[in-house]
């Protein structure tokens, strides 16, 4: 029987090296020459990535101890992170990793090593320090779960594509799932046909995001983050790769170089405004400093393709209520799926009613198409990127994408989308230098053919600009701080006499009290403060920040 | 807090009736698929079944319970045939029959079973029985393996409706959730807050915004809320502090953050209660 399993899975990866025809090498060895008495029959995969850790996850026939052997070069791995319980579901999480550090490593248990890569294709990157401005690719896939052929070109055309093309060749940061991710019911066998075993090269050295779509949750139970999908995937409910806690896998947020990326569960979780996951969202969005913020959910706001936005509850639900919210705190792209077609927006912003209320020539604020080039295709080689100035920093781009494994056709004519096509593929996003002290974020839409049939840019300026320096003028111009200094000195007019002079710290806590004009900071923690200046003429309150 | 979770009801309801009006894609497609099949074989419990859960996620729960009743006298007797049963007659608002089954269903099968004992709870809220409901979603909090903060939340609103002066039971379940799921956990902080400033304990609810200010990163929202909340306590002075604060933090802002229409508007709120405040 285990033979058996063995000999199967043999001939998968056989099928698998076959189709990556532009990887013929990269092929993970499943220690044959010692025979193991335990088969991988999962994984490994790569789950929650941060700057400094990652967690690996696998399964085998047997219940084993759980060991992962890493180090940066790839003959000597030296470190060890060893799991001694017995199970089939091993998870190991690395941690005091090196930012934006390749590591390889391969799996096992205590007595042998039981997946590797000779060729050095199993490793993780570890993210790069929140803020780190940097090339960045995700590959984009949406509702791929079917199993079937269609499924395998896509995956090939874009293997193909990140194998040949110019710049950081072979580099992929993240994979980004948009539901439906296993068809019909996501059960844990549709999950090992349609994901593990389509995409199990990837796996290993690219670390899996996903939300939940309607066919991942027939299996999956939200309510009790339970059923494969909650199984399968280890998310951070606890903002241990950035963001906000939301206390859930369900919806979650995290970082990646300057990216804020969230994900939200448009199928099983309310999506009312001022219920739990659109509180969580509204403060999390407010809380992040990054230059880009993308967010996904399986659910497109926007789609005239096998699913319609004017229509159908979930979609329209996440229309109204998120999109306002999302738009008025900066969110750059959009990506859902549901609809087995590319569809894919202008540069548009509050655009929340019905297709047919859309407006190309609407562009005043709270209009519907941002800046110059809004309507137009977004194609640096046509009418120029979509703009993003920190000046006005409005518009985002929309794009359904829920074609990796097959397509379903539609009307395909929602008036907010630039293209709308009933045609296989997945997108990747790549976030690079402008060369002008901005970024681009290029998006491209690739065939299953490898043919690129849709590409846009949004250019987003001031992404390399330092902290804001310009310290606030005083208001009253009585306080005087000058950075760096031990001492704040207040003036105030001839005939105003100072009385009093009250200092709270960012808490609004009294930390000090003076009757003088020059005060001395210099022991105080750096931070902002607030002063009260009383003289007989009045209070004055104002702002200083002690550095 | 009564009003509040009258309130949360009142909306759950609303959402679900208007839900009716909006179509779910291509579940009508497999409604009808579903149909063609038992046209085929009309002897098939596993089919009405199937159409049944259909018709449920179609918000149709009449369709959905007739189906389930016709897969049931036709011989299915699959416990989960008995949940589903007690789940759309409990979606439909008929809490005494979902009561009923619900019963059945934990008398058979033991009542160890989370999700069906969660249903009990939820039922027996609607039907007013709030002693027997916490009673049963005590248990869910403490069994379930993967809690979620929606789960401590409802719990906290069963705790109030059964006594709307037991803040400091639903305070308690708040800390207990929060050392399960993550002492950070975003909604659970939030509803800390709000049953601090329910409960009159106003030096507790500042220092939970203080808690947030201290927690995030951009605290430019934080600190309004807080001013917001000083200024209805009639502590002006406080106010206008966290207010000076909030306009400090913006103004260190990023250019495109300052820029963007959430830190606009915040800005015109600043102003204008800076001005109510003078
Ligand atoms: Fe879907």
């Amino acid at each position: 029987m285990i033979k058996k399993i063995t000999l199967i899975l043999i001939m998968l990866f056989t099928v698998n090296s076959f189709s990556q025809t532009a990887t013929v090498d990269t092929q993970v060895v499943t220690s044959e020459k010692n025979s193991p008495s335990i088969v991988v029959e999962r994984g490994p995969y790569l789950q929650t990535g941060t700057p400094t850790s990652v967690i690996v996850k696998w399964r085998t026939d047997i219940a084993t101890e759980s060991v992962v052997n890493y180090g940066r070069v790839l003959g000597a791995l030296t470190k060890k992170e060893t799991n001694r319980a017995l199970t089939t579901e091993h998870e190991v999480a690395l941690s005091g990793l090196t930012p934006n550090t390749k590591y390889y490593f391969n799996i096992g248990n205590l007595t042998e090593v039981l997946s590797e890569s000779v060729s050095g294709d199993m490793y993780v990157i570890t993210a790069p320090n929140p803020g780190t401005d940097q090339f960045v690719r995700a590959w984009i896939i949406g509702d791929p779960g079917t199993a079937n052929a269609f499924q395998r070109q896509v995956r090939d055309a874009y293997y193909n594509y990140v194998d040949t093309t110019a710049t950081n060749t072979g580099k992929t940061d993240m994979m980004l799932f948009l539901g439906d991710n296993a068809y019909s019911t996501g059960t844990d066998e549709e999950y090992q046909s349609a994901f593990f075993d389509i995409y199990d090269e990837m796996f290993k050295k690219s670390v899996a995001w996903s939300c939940l779509g309607n066919h991942d949750a027939y299996s999956a139970d939200s309510a009790t983050q339970s059923g494969p999908y909650y199984d399968i995937f280890t998310f951070p409910k606890e903002a241990e790769a950035g963001g906000t806690p939301s206390g859930t896998e369900a919806y979650f947020s995290f970082d990646y170089a300057n990216i804020h990326v969230i994900s939200l569960d448009s199928h099983h979780t309310s999506r009312a405004i001022g219920d739990p996951m659109y509180n969580w969202a509204l403060s999390d969005i407010q809380n992040t400093k990054q230059d880009w913020i993308v967010v996904l959910f399986h659910h497109p706001a926007y789609s005239k393709g096998s699913h319609d936005s004017d229509i159908e509850d979930r979609l329209i639900e996440m229309r109204e209520n998120f999109m306002p919210m999302l738009e008025a705190n900066g969110v750059d792209l959009v990506l859902n799926g549901h609809s087995h077609s590319y569809e894919r927006s202008y540069f548009i912003n509050g655009h929340h009613g019905l297709a047919n209320t859309f407006s190309l020539e609407e562009i005043t604020k709270g209009g519907n198409t941002v800046g110059a080039n809004g309507k137009g295709d977004g194609k640096e080689d046509g009418d120029g990127a979509y703009q993003k100035a920190d000046t006005d920093p409005e518009g985002a781009v929309y794009i359904t994408t829920g074609s990796a494994g097959h397509v379903s056709g539609g009307e395909l004519n929602h008036q907010a989308m630039y293209i709308s096509l009933n045609k296989l593929g997945s997108c990747v996003m790549e976030i690079e230098d402008d060369g002008k002290g901005g970024q681009n974020m290029v998006i491209k839409f690739i065939r299953e053919t490898g043919e690129i049939d849709d590409y846009f840019t949004i250019n987003k300026t001031g992404v390399t600009s330092i902290a804001n320096t310009n310290e606030p003028k005083s208001e009253s111009g009585k306080v005087h701080y000058v950075a760096g200094s031990d001492l704040l000195t207040i003036t105030v007019d001839r005939n105003e006499r100072l009385k009093k002079v009250k200092i709270y710290n960012n808490i609004g806590k009294l930390v000090k009290k003076s009757r003088k004009k020059t005060i001395n900071v210099g022991k105080m923690p750096k931070g902002m403060y607030a002063i009260e200046i009383t003289t007989k003429n009045g209070t004055y309150i104002e702002s200083v920040t002690i550095e | 807090m009564q009003n509040g979770i009258k309130k949360t009801l009142f909306i759950v309801t609303f959402s679900l009736l208007s839900a009716q009006v909006f179509g779910h894609g291509d579940l009508t497609k497999r409604i009808n698929e579903k149909t063609r099949e038992i046209s085929e074989s009309p002897k098939d419990f596993r089919l009405y079944y199937e159409r049944g859960l259909l018709y449920q996620q179609h918000i149709e729960y009449t369709k959905a319970h007739e189906d389930y009743l016709k897969s049931k006298s036709l011989g299915n007797t699959d416990k989960a045939l008995q949940y589903r049963i007690a789940e759309v007659n409990y979606l439909a608002g008929d809490y005494n029959a979902a009561l009923k089954s619900i019963t059945a269903y934990l008398e058979v099968n033991g009542s160890s079973d989370v999700k069906a004992k969660k249903l009990e709870a939820q039922i027996l809220f609607e039907l007013g029985a709030y002693k027997k409901s916490l009673y049963a979603y005590r248990y869910v909090i403490d069994t379930m393996k993967d809690l979620r903060p929606e789960d401590i939340l409802e719990y906290c609103d069963i705790i109030l409706a059964e006594n709307d002066k037991n803040q400091e039971v639903a305070l308690e379940a708040i800390e207990s959730g929060l050392k399960l799921l993550g002492p950070n956990t975003l909604s659970l902080q939030l509803r800390k807050l709000d049953y601090l400033k329910n409960s009159g304990q106003i030096e507790k609810a500042l220092e939970q915004y203080n808690y947030f200010i201290l927690e995030y990163d951009r605290r430019e929202f934080w600190y309004y809320k807080k001013a917001m909340y000083l200024a209805e306590m009639k502590r002006p002075k406080e106010a206008i502090i966290s207010l000076k604060l909030a306009t400090a933090t913006i103004d260190r802002l990023d250019m495109k953050f300052k820029n963007m229409n959430a830190i606009l508007k915040l800005k015109e709120q600043i102003k204008s209660l800076e001005a109510q405040l003078k």
